[in-house]
């Protein structure tokens, strides 16, 4: 059963003012006011400007490249090639095996052998603008020797498949199988299977902001600066120095505003390696601001799954058991610190979900293809699997005759703690109660009523259910369940009271839109009886803050929270017993509160925790005091797994004409535990589920045989406008986590993990007339259009 | 080189450029108004909105020089006093922004369709507003501060372009 560990109330204390307020974001004024600063807004003196010549093909031997007439353009500083930085000793980028029978994967940084995806970056441009950059990489002459391009990712291990890494035996990244009870006698005693093959598009985050990376080398100390729109700027760090030999703080990383990231800028990348090296060689700092066809080509792409699912079923409904398949078409390089497994890894060890299934068995793998390598989006390979899993469900429920919610509900797993089938330790929560509370929020039977009504009338609406479970608060326990033991994460943060009586909160972990330096200066100000006002949330400079493995996974909030309430409890304490000293009372007396110190039941005794921090700070008479009396501590936090959960529920009106999608309306029923701040939960929720929408209906990174890269604009890879998203109702169920501190869990990625299989079922359920069913995403209208006139030139 | 006269939030503004320069470029590195960010470069997703002479034009597919005459209006100039006017006020009330980099060409667009029409309905709020993407909110929070400003335009307490100090 679940390692269950109680609420420790002295990490959360009563009389909690802040968490669980609808607080507006305090970090929106610089931003309404045009005053953030992101990377390209920031400007070093003698800044040059970089950029990248990228392949213009699949795969294909490097035999010669002739730099020497974008060298001799006015205005060009240098170009670099591969042959450069390997001649100065750079290292690869290594993504380590895990598994036995992988190999690692080494990256260089610019190749200089042969080139495996279009939009590889092949050389880099330094000059006194971008505009004469990119005028210089139309003079630099590659020439090619053309291979053969791995695509299909079915075909990738045949014997006779072209070899992406010749120091691989095979275009194998890993595999797995598992399997747990008794699947195949389950599947031999059931009265139904229902099986489908569900290829699953390649997506990302897609944030508005490309990524982009300025670089400057301090000769005299050895070390480097370099700003990077990044999610991980301490990952960035380990994996940079590595590449160069350097001691960690020999790197300044500064990850300062960043323009969303959802998972694309949770990963190291080559240009963070080759900036830096240009402004080495060069003696400048140099900026490269990725623009948007290199972000779409060569930024890592994501969930591209071909899954062979099997569900039994008991004559009752009752399912008995779950088999899958998943093969990540998971591209040309490794990816760090996940690796091309990540997609698959996460889609099989959720393959249960919320459902009482006793017999699962799994068999994942991922291979090398020439396209861009694959990473982390938002709900990564959970959300694949998630729309597999949830689509076949409702071709049973439909086989079956039976209602798509009831037949989940009878399956449903109780809401008490639960240990899945694979292993999965959930912390509680209201799995039944989220899809019954969509179920009233819909007006269920009314909806169906209308949804009759309006066939009659040759209108076609539909209603698709998602319950789903997401794992959250990403700790190394988390990573464990779903198979990456390997991925150790590390995460530590400060609290200080400073003499003024202000709190600063120093932790590693970035915000980009997910508004921490209003929730975690909640979680402090509560902590401590400070005004919010005067919190301080510091993060982006690992010269500033600790370590930690970065914002991703839906971590944050609960790590976060969990790590200020450890360090700020120790700061507390220390608090406690000065203002007890300089009041002449018992700590024990103490209340602190509203900025104040106070004897309990005697608010006209208050001394300002400001006067408390001048006498610590300043006042002779607290060097009385016995002990470490540094107002501030330092702590980890590593909490067990924990899972949000929820149902998101979605009417859809078709036009079996024209495939048009039109959404109608959308239910998002949310349990995350305690929440710090439901407008912040509600702005996640939303935008989660919009690019949930997307990803079912509009999203996808398209190649063709060849491995040309179809997909290369906005106007090509299309992202759901306001139009397209229609409103979203966002309700919350609040079950506390009986194992992370705060009884928080994570909860950023449930929309995009969910939505996508809820567009699909509705969209199915209005088409329920013409027979269409879905085995693909996204489903876009003429997709919709096509299988619409496939079933009825069938009748015909 | 082109010489190009106009004003950028109402102050002159006379350079020499490259006839190849973008505005958005001009704006953001030349005149150091990094509020107006570019996010695409290939005129759709919006966040190089500004107004020209009170239109939305996407600065990232115009010229400089193509600018020369004209009154630019960026994010810069919505509250000159260092505050928030009645439209930024509403998106920090609403939760209209999570990380702020598409947030300026909303603004702008939003600006744009408040001084045309004071009472739009939600359907008009999200047509207007389809030329900007945002990736971050789902546009629930925007279209929600969009009505609010409205609202409070209508209800003539406070006009567009009145600040309010924080």
């Amino acid at each position: 059963m679940t390692t269950s560990l109680p609420i420790d109330h002295e990490l959360h204390p009563a009389g909690a003012q802040y968490v669980g307020a609808k607080i507006n974001r305090v970090e929106d004024p610089r931003f309404l006011r045009g005053e953030g600063r992101f990377v390209d807004d920031i400007s070093l003196p003698g800044m040059l400007h970089a950029a990248f010549l990228r392949s213009p093909v699949a795969h294909a031997n490097i035999t010669s490249i002739d730099t020497s007439r974008a060298a001799a353009l006015p205005g060009v500083t240098a170009v670099f090639t591969g042959q450069d930085l390997e001649a100065e000793g750079i290292q690869p980028i290594v993504s380590r095996a895990f598994l036995p029978g992988m190999g690692d994967n080494l990256r260089e940084p610019l190749p200089t052998k042969k080139v495996r995806y279009v939009g590889e970056a092949v050389a880099v441009v330094v000059a006194d603008s971008r505009y004469i950059a990119e005028d210089a990489c139309e003079l630099i002459e590659v020439e090619y020797e053309r291979l053969p391009a791995v695509i299909d990712p079915e075909g990738a291990l045949d014997p006779g498949a072209a070899l992406l890494h010749e120091d691989l035996p095979a275009n194998l990244i890993g595999r797995k199988s598992e399997s747990h009870g008794d699947p195949e006698r389950a599947f031999a005693e059931a009265d139904h299977v229902f099986s489908h093959r569900f290829v699953h598009g390649r997506v990302a985050g897609v944030p508005i902001e490309c990524r982009g990376v300025i670089a400057e080398y301090d000769r005299g100390r050895g070390g480097f600066l370099i700003y990077s729109s990044t999610q991980i700027p301490h990952l960035t760090r380990s994996v940079a120095a590595e590449c160069f030999g350097l001691a960690e703080s020999d790197l300044q990383v500064i990850a300062p505003d960043v323009g969303g990231g959802f998972g694309i800028k949770a990963h190291p990348y080559i240009e963070e390696v080759v900036i830096p090296f240009a402004a080495r060689r060069i003696g400048r700092p140099v900026k490269w601001i990725e623009d948007r066809y290199e972000h779409l080509a060569s930024a890592v792409h994501a969930k591209e799954l071909v899954m062979d699912l099997e569900l039994a079923v008991a004559a009752d409904g009752t399912f008995l058991g779950m088999r899958g398949r998943y093969n990540a078409n998971a591209g040309a390089y490794g990816c760090f610190p996940q690796t091309g497994m990540v997609d698959a890894m996460c889609a099989a060890t959720l393959l249960p979900s919320l459902y009482k299934v006793d017999h699962v068995s799994y068999e994942i793998l991922a291979v090398y293809t020439n396209k861009c390598m694959t990473g982390t989006y938002r709900g990564v390979g959970w959300g694949a699997g998630h729309t597999a899993r949830e689509v076949l469900i409702d071709d049973a429920a439909r086989a079956l005759g039976r209602d798509p919610l009831e037949l989940r509900l009878q399956n449903c797993i109780p809401s008490e703690p639960y240990r899945s089938v694979v292993g999965m330790n959930y912390d509680g929560g209201s799995y039944q109660e989220s899809m019954e509370q969509a179920r009233d929020a819909l007006d269920y039977d009314a909806l169906r009523e209308r949804q009759a009504k309006l066939r009659e009338e040759g209108r076609y609406i539909g209603v698709g259910f998602s319950p789903f479970v997401e794992p959250a608060g990403f700790g190394s326990k988390a990573a464990a369940a779903v198979g990456q033991k390997h991925q150790v994460t590390y995460d530590w943060g400060s609290v200080t009271l400073e003499g003024d009586g202000t709190v600063t909160v120093r932790m590693g972990f970035h915000s980009h839109g997910q508004g921490h330096e209003t929730t975690f200066a909640q979680v402090a100000a509560d902590q401590l009886g400070v005004r919010m006002e005067d919190v301080r949330i510091k993060y982006g400079d690992t010269e500033g803050v600790p370590y930690s493995t970065g914002t991703f996974a839906s971590r944050s909030g609960v790590i976060g929270s969990g790590l200020i309430m450890r360090a700020g409890g120790d700061v507390r304490d220390k608090l406690l017993r000065l203002a007890a000293h300089l009041m002449e009372v018992s700590p024990a007396d103490i209340e602190l509160a509203g900025g104040k110190a106070f004897v309990r039941g005697a608010p006209d005794t208050a001394r300002t925790i400001k006067e408390v921090a001048q006498y610590a700070y300043f006042g002779p008479g607290s060097r009385q005091l016995e002990g470490d009396m540094a107002l501030t501590s330092t702590r980890s936090y590593d909490p067990p797994e924990s899972y949000s959960n929820g149902t998101i529920a979605v009417v859809v009106e078709v036009d079996p004409e024209t495939g048009k999608v039109t959404i109608e309306r959308t239910v998002a029923i949310e349990d995350c535990g305690v929440m710090l701040n439901p407008t912040i939960v509600e702005g996640q929720v939303a935008g989660a589920v919009a690019q949930g929408i997307g990803g079912a209906l509009y999203e996808e990174f398209v190649y063709d045989d060849d491995g040309n890269f179809l997909s290369g604009t906005l106007l090509d890879y299309l992202l759901a406008s306001s139009m397209e998203v229609g409103p979203i109702e966002v309700h919350h169920i609040e079950t506390p986590s009986p194992v992370t501190d705060g009884g928080i869990k994570g909860m950023g990625e449930a929309g995009t993990l969910a939505a996508p299989a809820a567009v699909l079922n509705a969209v199915a359920d209005a088409l329920s007339p013409f027979g269409v069913t879905f085995t693909s995403t996204p489903i876009t209208a003429s997709l919709i259009r096509d299988a619409v006139a496939a079933k009825r030139e069938g009748e015909q | 080189m082109r010489t190009v006269s106009l004003t950028v939030n109402g102050n002159p503004v006379d350079e020499e450029v490259e006839p190849r320069m973008l505005l958005s470029d001009f704006l953001r590195h030349e005149l150091g108004l990094t509020g107006t960010h570019v996010g695409c470069e290939q005129g759709v997703c919006g966040a190089c909105t500004v107004l020209v002479d009170g239109e939305t034009v996407r600065s990232c597919l115009t010229l400089a020089c193509q600018a020369d005459g004209t009154a630019i209006q960026t994010v810069e100039g919505l509250a000159p006093d260092g505050g928030l006017n009645v439209l930024q006020r509403a998106f920090q009330e609403n939760h209209g922004l999570q990380c702020g980099f598409c947030t300026p060409g909303f603004l702008m667009a939003a600006t744009a369709l408040l001084e045309r029409n004071d009472d739009p309905s939600e359907e008009e709020i999200r047509d207007e507003l389809s030329g900007n993407i945002c990736r971050c909110t789902g546009y629930t929070g925007i279209v929600r501060s969009v009505q609010a400003a409205a609202l409070q335009l209508r209800d003539g307490t406070v006009t567009a372009s009145e600040g309010t100090a924080e």
